[in-house]
């Protein structure tokens, strides 16, 4: 047994040395690569399926738009992806692996903040471009890495807006309950919130933290009944969200006002929560409702809005995946403006861009985190959502529910 | 050992320590991944293979190990110093939580290791401060070119499964070993012909322990980044166990065989399949344990006989 | 006042957990399986449900019956098929296959019913009451009493039936009830497929109140084991008891420690259980 053991190790060992000298066939016209790793099974795959589909419309325009032109070349779009299962680790091997097996001239970057800032580590060691489609916490951006760029402002950009504008629009909300999924994103969220919402005089009455996973909040919610709240300021994803929606209403939670990140201007939401969906307010990096116009492959926010539609079914383009998208168009434009797919110099168009976009204006700030955007306020009024910030896109104004 | 097993140490050695020249950092990353998973399988060896007793909280003590080595780390201190608290942290706990769970058997032993690992998952995310909670952890991270730290880490791991596999190979050839193996067969007449069951456990589940830390300690110094969810995972007890079930319970070759084989498969198949890989790993999990080698049938008449002895 | 509403809150969620348990600790007890495909059982049965609303307007509360034929039959098939070869190995073995046939399972279903979360939104909900200052939602409290009947009928059809006898025999001695002329290979069958039914139809219960995705299983499978511990497995009576403790013991316990900390809560309850009274609530006495 041991013998044939020994071969079985020694051949084991040969194909994987063989597989890792592979090198793909050069192929005839240029190809512009880019890894994106994604997770496509485990508790993130709803947002990996979602960012996958930003990507691929992208790739999809671009190339039927002719492709990338830098200098006299052009170059067709191939995304590179694997499935990283949400387990961070398996994205940093995915990275390397893209970076150093398929050789990618860049990489989109995984979902989140914790995978991205692990992911980070490798494109800086060696120097690949990677944009960050879904990453606000400035946790991830706090290493001085000059090869990574994200999409999403910091989260005080999402926090203190609206704390201003509700102090504004009435003052007589004082009191607060913060409910927040135990995870990096959500967390980070509420605790900027809490401190913001104390330092401009407001009571944070309840504060509690779900964990990931719960389907059941009737606990949470009783304590917050207790608590007699002005305002409910509740963070995780989607579904915990439509849960705790409901289950406020089976509990006899009642406030002034309702605020979810993320979730509610997603088809699922409002269609999961029904009536209950009505004045629920969130905060959102992007709505097409925002008009942008810009000098990319989209054009416009509508003209993507329509593209995605088409291409999925109808399906609402929330903007995780417009941001996913919008990572390849910031791209695009990088990569035309230098004249070339050479990484440092696409790094350098990218820290110098000041241009407008479908997704908005894009300038990044020295962390490599965009500076230019100020994410919509939002809430669902008449069964759509509708922007209430800021002054300059907005729809409609800003209602509460009567005391 | 045999002159045959001798010459083939000595080539996977010169093998092994060649790689980082001629590798590149992938097939390093892969390799050093290899050697992690074949520490853990010798380490689940120590309590699963030699003594029989089906532990599924190794991914406790990884984890354990991966913040006990990572929250050191962030403080500053030298990366060998936090590997050494790695150590130190998951040999206590395995001592300690030892001592409260040898008592229990079979499926009940199972259960209970198994909800280890989600009860220190979840403390760790909910111990915010020190750990970093749900945010996870980051290690500095010491500005060499990735080839070099590549390197650095291929060779520690090397290091750390070396001492793994020489200490599997002393224990198998000692009075631990001999003891564990006859816990194993029948825990009751060994404790009937002198053998200090409790003490011979113990130490199997602190070696155990102790080495899973370790390579959690380096793991998590190599990836850079831990969140709880990674760490205390699941598969990080399942798939060791698989592998040693594959190789050969209670031998000293056997866990890195069958980590070898076991990895190369996966590996194939993460990058043959998109969205399918979960399922085809399970698939192949399946099929590895109703068509394992004879290696495991020898083991069932025992274990069927030890299931029809204990209440 | 409050401590009502947490008792409520607790009582109603015990019945759907006991439910979730009931098969598994069947199983458990009499074939000795620690079956890990349960939590997929479970949302499997729950799709069906959703399907069955969505597409053809079939309540819920009416799709425990076809989630507990499917999921019957499948359990059935699973067991003959894969779950027989290992029946009598370790449990490392019979652990590991059933976590091997759960990765497929899973996967399956995510890639056939993809990763969003789906719920069901019934268009004629019973609303909920307010009795005092307690809040009932009534849609829950009637899944609640569906699943409480469910185990009432399995634990009757334990007693009363020759099959029932006959799993009862085998969990107790397997030798004895082979000596006795059972055909203990199709008792462990039809006790794995009454497991695949309880899953289906509780998965359908609990469609009414939650939403449904591959990635919930895990969690259902959690509190399975903590209830089967605390009731004593095997022992259908001890998962409803066990149920509605751990129903209390998350409702109450999130005042105490927070609701982040309701299932470490739990998990060290069980192994302070394993240690100190391994056969649970009800012991081995119990059926």
């Amino acid at each position: 047994m041991l013998k044939s053991k020994t071969k079985g190790a020694i051949v084991a060992s040969a194909i994987l040395i063989g597989l890792g000298g592979l090198h793909p066939a050069v192929a005839a016209e240029k190809i512009l690569k880019i890894g994106a790793p994604l997770p496509l099974t485990g508790p993130l795959a709803p947002d990996g399926a979602r960012l996958k589909s930003g990507y691929d419309l992208w790739a999809e325009t671009q190339n039927a738009a002719g492709g990338i032109k830098a200098g006299p070349d052009t170059y067709k779009v191939e995304i590179v992806y694997t499935d990283y299962q949400s387990n961070t680790p398996r994205a940093v091997q995915s990275a390397e692996r893209m970076i150093s097996e398929d050789k990618v001239d860049a990489i989109f970057a995984p979902f989140g903040s914790g995978a991205t800032k692990a992911v980070s580590a490798i494109t800086e060691k060696y120097g690949v471009p990677m944009i960050a489609s879904n990453a606000a916490s400035v946790q991830v951006f706090d290493q001085g890495f000059k090869y990574l760029f994200g999409m999403y402002t910091p989260n005080s950009t999402v926090t203190q807006p609206l704390v201003d504008l509700v102090m504004k629009t009435n003052p007589s909300v004082k009191r607060v309950a913060v409910l927040a999924r135990n995870d990096l994103f959500p967390l980070a969220i509420a605790e900027e919130l809490t401190n913001y919402a104390k330092s401009k005089g407001l009571e944070i009455v309840s504060d509690q933290k779900f964990p990931i996973g719960s389907v059941d909040f009737s606990s949470a919610l009783t304590q917050i009944r207790a608590a007699n709240p002005d305002w409910i300021y509740a963070t995780g994803y989607t579904n915990d969200m439509i849960m705790i929606r409901k289950q406020m209403q089976e509990q006899g939670v009642k406030t002034q006002l309702i605020t979810m990140l993320i979730g509610p201007t997603t088809p699922e939401f409002i269609e999961g929560t029904g009536k209950l969906a009505e004045n629920v307010v969130t905060s959102s990096w992007w709505d097409v409702a925002t008009k942008f116009k810009g000098e990319d492959v989209f054009g416009s926010a509508e003209n993507f809005d329509r593209l995605y539609r088409k291409r999925n079914n109808n399906g609402y383009p929330d903007y995780s995946v417009a941001s996913a998208a919008a990572c390849g168009a910031v791209l695009q434009l990088a990569i035309t403006k230098a004249g070339t797919v050479e990484k440092s110099k696409v790094r350098d168009q990218l820290a110098a861009m000041d241009t407008d976009t479908f997704f908005g204006h894009i300038k990044f700030g020295p962390t490599g985190q965009i500076s230019s955007l100020k994410p919509p306020v939002m809430q669902i009024q008449n069964g759509t959502p509708a922007v209430v910030y800021p002054p300059e896109i907005k729809q409609s104004e800003l209602r509460f529910d009567p005391k | 050992m045999t002159r045959l097993q001798l010459s083939l140490v000595l080539v996977a050695t010169a093998i092994l320590l060649a790689m980082p020249l001629v590798g590149g950092n992938y097939v390093l990353r892969l390799a050093t991944i290899m050697l992690m998973y074949a520490t853990l399988a010798m380490a689940w060896n120590f309590i699963g293979g030699f003594a029989g007793y089906p532990s599924f909280g190794l991914a406790a003590f990884f984890g354990l190990g991966a913040y006990a080595g990572g929250v050191v780390q962030s403080t500053g201190v030298s990366i060998a110093l936090a590997w050494l608290a790695a150590v130190a942290v998951g040999t206590l706990f395995a001592l300690v939580l030892g001592f409260i769970l040898l008592r229990l058997r079979g499926s009940a032993f199972a259960i209970a290791t198994l909800v280890v690992t989600e009860v220190l998952r979840e403390v760790t995310n909910g111990w915010t401060g020190l750990t970093g909670g749900g945010m996870g952890l980051n290690l500095p991270f010491f500005g060499w070119s990735p080839s070099a730290l590549s390197a650095f880490f291929f060779y520690a791991m090397l290091a750390l499964t070396a001492v793994t596999f020489v200490t599997t190979f002393i224990v198998a050839h000692n009075r631990l070993g001999f003891g564990l193996t006859c816990i194993r067969q029948n825990e009751d007449a060994a404790n009937i012909v002198g053998i200090d069951t409790t003490r011979y456990k113990i130490y199997a589940f602190t070696l155990s322990g102790g080495f899973a830390a370790a390579t959690g300690g380096i793991y998590a110094s190599w990836i850079g980044y831990i969140e709880p969810g990674d760490v205390y995972d699941v598969l990080f007890s399942i798939k060791p166990i698989v592998m040693v079930l594959l190789g050969g319970m209670g031998t000293v070759f056997g866990p890195i065989f069958g980590a070898v084989a076991f990895l190369v498969l996966d590996e194939v198949v993460w990058r043959s399949f998109l969205e399918l890989n979960t399922g085809i790993l399970g698939l192949l999990i399946v099929i590895l344990i109703l068509f394992l080698p004879a290696g495991l049938a020898s083991f069932d008449v025992r274990s069927l006989w030890r299931r029809a002895v204990t209440p | 006042m409050i401590l009502f509403q947490y008792l409520s809150n607790g009582l109603i969620l015990g019945g759907l957990y006991a439910c979730i348990a009931a098969g598994f600790s069947l199983v458990w007890g009499v074939l000795s399986i620690i079956n890990l495909l349960h939590g997929s059982f479970i949302v499997l049965g729950a799709y069906i449900a959703f399907f069955s609303y969505t597409v053809l307007g079939i309540h819920p509360f009416v799709s425990v019956i076809t989630s507990g034929i499917v999921l019957g039959a499948l359990g059935y098939v699973v067991q003959l098929g894969l779950i027989n070869r290992v029946v009598a190995q370790s449990v490392l073995v019979t652990l590991i296959l059933t976590f091997g046939l759960e990765l497929i399972m899973n996967n399956a279903m995510l890639v056939a019913f993809s990763a969003n979360y789906r719920k069901v939104i019934l268009e004629h909900s019973l609303g909920v009451v307010e009795i005092g200052n307690i809040f009932i939602p009534l849609d829950r409290a009637a899944s609640t009493l569906i699943a409480f009947l469910l185990i009432l009928a399995l634990w009757l059809c334990l007693r009363l039936t020759s099959i029932g006898r006959a799993i009862v025999a085998v969990r107790f001695d397997r030798e004895a009830a082979l000596l006795m002329g059972i055909d203990v290979k199709r008792t462990y069958a039809i006790t794995f497929a009454l497991g695949g039914a309880m899953a289906g139809a509780a998965g359908s219960l609990l469609s009414v109140s939650f939403p449904i995705s591959p990635l919930s299983g895990p969690l259902f499978l959690s509190k399975a084991f903590v209830i089967c511990i605390l009731g004593g497995v095997g022992s259908v009576p001890g998962a409803a008891l066990g149920g509605l403790i751990f129903g209390m013991l998350e409702s109450f316990g999130a005042i105490f420690f927070g609701s982040e900390y309701a299932l470490t809560l739990s998990f060290v309850v069980l192994i302070l259980l394993l240690l100190v009274r391994p056969h649970g609530l009800l012991g081995v006495k119990g059926f």
